[in-house]
């Protein structure tokens, strides 16, 4: 239900902004979906957009099971960026894949996983509000990196790192399905929707994930059924950070095969979006992504005749339309802490 | 003349009707107590009376006129104030502004007139008997004058009514004393006082008449108890419900060795030293009027509070216990009956922190077929289910419990029949008999006098904090009503 309001409150929004610059609604939407789904190349550059916003979406989607609103996706995919771009380059150039790759990976988590324990102990020692800190440690995360960069991490004379080894990058998709050719998508978007299929499984499947389902849906009973709930919060909350961290996948390794100041960013909050349209499901999630990455790609796509602004502004109307008609979103922001 | 009548009120909330047809008259002059268990509708009943809830059905007479239309402006205009439970003062306002608040004077051009609000202030004071520091932020204010704070801001409107909603819940013994004392100047003078509470011993020593509620009713013998020099047993009586216990089935029984040990149990006003035993195979109820300490005495036990002082063994691990209320406490409302059925014992049923499905599912069928629900499926959501249905849901569970090998024996139970209807609160009286015939030690806390006749082997009466009595099951209603209200306290 929250999902179509949403939907529909997009497209009038869309019609009313497009139809203000003096364009015909229909025409631009045509135009929309030809530079997306009508050709190969556009379709590839889609889930190519899709692919970080999967990730952070699942992310979300975890610490919201949890009851708790990870607004933190974004500091914690700009640390994990930094420390894979940094491990992957230090590699030894002919460091093989089987090798490189999971070592980066597990790098990626770490980093993520840490940036969300600060947030999660604040929370389960203190009862301090996730959504506060989550914010704080995002700007955390951005001075670090300028900090990072000023102490030696940067190549000299830029605001990027070294490439990192070839060992530690994925394949485009292109090498497996010419149509794609040009397009950016990779390996990465393979790897999050099995990510979206596991973290399902883990909550699904493992007493700590079921347990933190139940946590999410009512602490007070599973506190006095000696259900650890603050340990279950902070575990909900770190293991959405490494989830995160694993989006470095799709900016470093898959993408640029470096890490540059301001790559991905956007991701942690689009993921926030996708997290409330996908509703617990990987499926849903995956879909969401799907269609927040369409709009970035259309924005591209009408940017001739229409601002490709508008497609923030279309965002930012099916997020704030579908929060609204969450519960789950105003019980995150509205619960006080549990003590 | 009545000063305020309610006819014939009804109030739900969804499916739960929290006042039905209650048809009382409040007269000037006197304090007027309504008394009743959490849940009773003694708080919705008033706040309908005083225009702030909206009936479903039947009206609210104010000096026989008709309360039209039924909110609380209409009703504080015609003389009608009350004070809730939760304080509604703005803290950075003086205690002054507070009580103009929504009426402030007025003179020439809109300016606010406080001279004039002053003097009506110092006026309302004399009424009250007290000396109001007009001047002091209301946030700096005890809670003694900030209740008196609201009242003057009820007289301040010239309540002609004025009711009050838990009143002493916060409030000292010497505080609650005081309070009584303006309450009984303001009806010497005229005012009608209608006051809520739970707690017998007030409405004993304050109150002229008294009315008990009970499930949205009004419990017979009388609507109106005349309470004001009588020595309480009518009262007591009225709470009874003047109703007969049941006829005991003799029980076999067998008392093993004492399986629950609390000593000395104190936790801030109220626990105040509580120590018993409880063993295998034994029933042992807790009575008392609610808010002596009942529901502390769970809590500690369930490891919910730390005991300020005490020794309670077995500790949380050994016990298994229905908490009191099913919907916080006992239940994951979204969560299916198979994950409530199981709530906290997950790791039973896993390997290497993966669940065994097969094993779930076999146990949590076990336990539903044994709690006879509807719906009979264990996909079904918990807040799907009608209260009774969940409290079986709730009772099975710690039941179950007591029947695992390695599991706990000792069972407490919270109100195991609240809000239940009579065919399922006898399969659950019928269960707990079987838990004890099985050795469990069991403790039952009740406001139910018929219910722990029922089950119990023996009865300790709380009051204050404290086991006030011991008494068989077979005392009479007056013998127990006493121990509650602390008459007969040693």
């Amino acid at each position: 239900m929250a999902t179509i309001t949403g939907l529909a409150a997009a497209w009038i929004a869309f019609s009313l902004l497009v139809w203000a610059y003096g364009e015909s609604p229909r025409e631009i939407a045509g135009q929309l979906f030809e530079g997306t789904w009508g050709t190969a190349y556009g379709a590839g550059q889609v889930l190519f957009k899709a692919t970080p916003l999967l990730f952070t979406g699942i992310a979300v989607d975890v610490a919201l099971r949890a009851g708790l609103f990870n607004i933190g996706a974004e500091g914690q995919l700009t640390m994990a960026s930094l420390a894979a771009a940094t491990i992957g380059a230090r590699l030894a150039p002919s460091a093989p894949t089987w090798m490189a790759l999971p070592l980066v990976m597990i790098v990626a988590i770490e980093a993520g996983a840490l940036w969300a324990m600060v947030p999660a102990i604040l929370r389960a020692r203190f009862g301090a509000h996730e959504v506060i800190s989550t914010i704080m440690m995002n700007r955390i995360a951005d001075a670090c990196v300028g900090l990072a960069f000023g102490y030696g991490l940067a190549q000299a004379g830029t605001v990027r790192t070294a490439d990192i080894v070839p060992g530690a990058r994925l394949a485009r998709l292109d090498a497996f399905f010419p149509a794609l050719h040009g397009s950016a998508v990779s390996l990465a978007l393979l790897i999050a929707i099995a990510t979206a299929f596991a973290a399902h499984a883990w909550l699904s499947r493992t007493r700590v994930g079921r347990e933190i389902v139940l946590v999410g849906q009512n602490p007070i009973a599973c506190a006095a059924e000696r259900i650890p709930v603050r340990r279950r919060l902070a575990q909900a909350m770190i293991v959405s950070g490494a989830i995160a961290g694993l989006a470095a996948f799709a900016t470093v390794l898959g993408y640029k095969g470096y890490f540059e100041s301001g790559l991905g960013a956007g991701a942690g909050f689009g993921g926030l979006a996708v997290a409330l349209l996908g509703r617990g499901h990987p499926v849903g999630l995956t879909l969401a992504a799907i269609l927040f990455g369409t709009l970035q790609q259309g924005g591209l796509a009408i940017n001739g005749r229409v601002p490709m602004e508008v497609m923030d502004v279309l965002q930012g109307v099916v997020i704030a339309a579908v929060a609204l008609a969450d519960s789950r979103v105003r019980d995150a922001l509205l619960r006080r802490g549990v003590s | 003349m009545p000063a305020l009548r309610v006819v014939n009120l009804t109030k739900s909330f969804g499916a739960v009707q929290a006042v039905r047809g209650v048809t009382l008259a409040f007269e000037a002059g006197e304090i007027h107590a309504v008394v009743g268990e959490n849940g009773a509708g003694k708080s919705t009943l008033l706040k309908m009376a005083a225009g702030i809830a909206t009936p479903d059905a039947g009206h609210v007479e104010i000096f026989d006129a008709k309360l039209a239309p039924h909110d609380a402006a209409e009703a504080i205009a015609r003389g009608v104030g009350m004070v809730q439970q939760h304080f509604a003062l703005i803290g950075v306002f003086t205690a002054l502004e507070n009580m103009v608040l929504g009426a402030e004077p007025v003179a020439a051009l809109g300016r606010l007139d406080m001279a004039r609000a002053r003097e009506k202030a110092a006026a309302v004071g004399r009424e009250l008997g007290v000396e109001l520091p007009l001047d002091a932020p209301a946030e700096t204010l005890g809670v003694g004058d900030r209740q008196r704070l609201e009242i003057a801001r009820a007289l301040y409107r010239d309540a002609r009514v004025l009711i009050l909603d838990e009143p002493t819940a916060v409030l000292t013994p010497a505080e609650a004393e005081a309070l009584y004392a303006t309450l009984r100047r303001l009806a010497d003078t005229g005012k009608a006082i209608v006051v809520v509470t739970h707690k017998l011993d007030e409405v004993r020593d304050f109150a002229d008449v008294a009315s008990v509620m009970r499930r949205g009713e009004l419990v017979s013998p009388a609507p109106r108890v005349v309470v004001r020099g009588g020595d309480g047993r009518e009262l007591a009586e009225a709470i009874m419900g003047g109703a007969l216990p049941d006829e005991l089935a003799p029980r076999q029984k067998t008392l093993a060795d004492v399986r629950l040990r609390v000593r000395d149990v104190r936790l801030g006003r109220a626990l105040r030293g509580v120590s018993f035993d409880v063993r295998g195979g034994e029933i042992v109820g807790v009575a008392g009027v609610e808010g002596n300490g009942q529901r502390e005495l769970v809590r500690v036990l369930a490891g919910l509070e730390a005991r300020d002082a005490g020794d309670v063994a077995p500790e949380r691990e050994g016990l298994s216990i229905v908490h009191e209320d099913r919907t916080r406490e006992g239940l994951v409302l979204d969560a299916t009956l198979r994950d409530n059925l199981l709530l906290g014992e997950l790791s039973r049923f896993s390997r290497a922190g993966v669940l065994d499905a097969p094993a779930i599912e076999r146990a949590a069928a076990e336990r539903l077929a044994h709690a006879r629900v509807v719906p009979d499926d264990l996909d079904a959501r918990a807040k799907a289910l009608s209260g009774g249905n969940q409290q079986k849901i709730v009772v099975q569970r710690a039941l179950a419990r007591t029947r695992a090998d390695d599991g706990p024996r000792v069972l407490v139970v919270a109100h195991p029949t609240r809000g239940v209807d009579l065919g399922a609160g006898r399969a659950i009286h019928d269960a707990l008999l079987d838990a004890a015939s099985r050795g469990v030690a069991v403790l039952v806390i009740s406001s139910d006098l018929h219910e722990l006749r029922a089950l119990a082997d023996r009865i300790l009466v709380m009051a204050r904090g404290r086991i006030a009595a011991e008494l068989s099951p077979s005392s009479t209603d007056r013998e127990l009503g006493e121990a509650m209200l602390g008459t007969a306290h040693a």
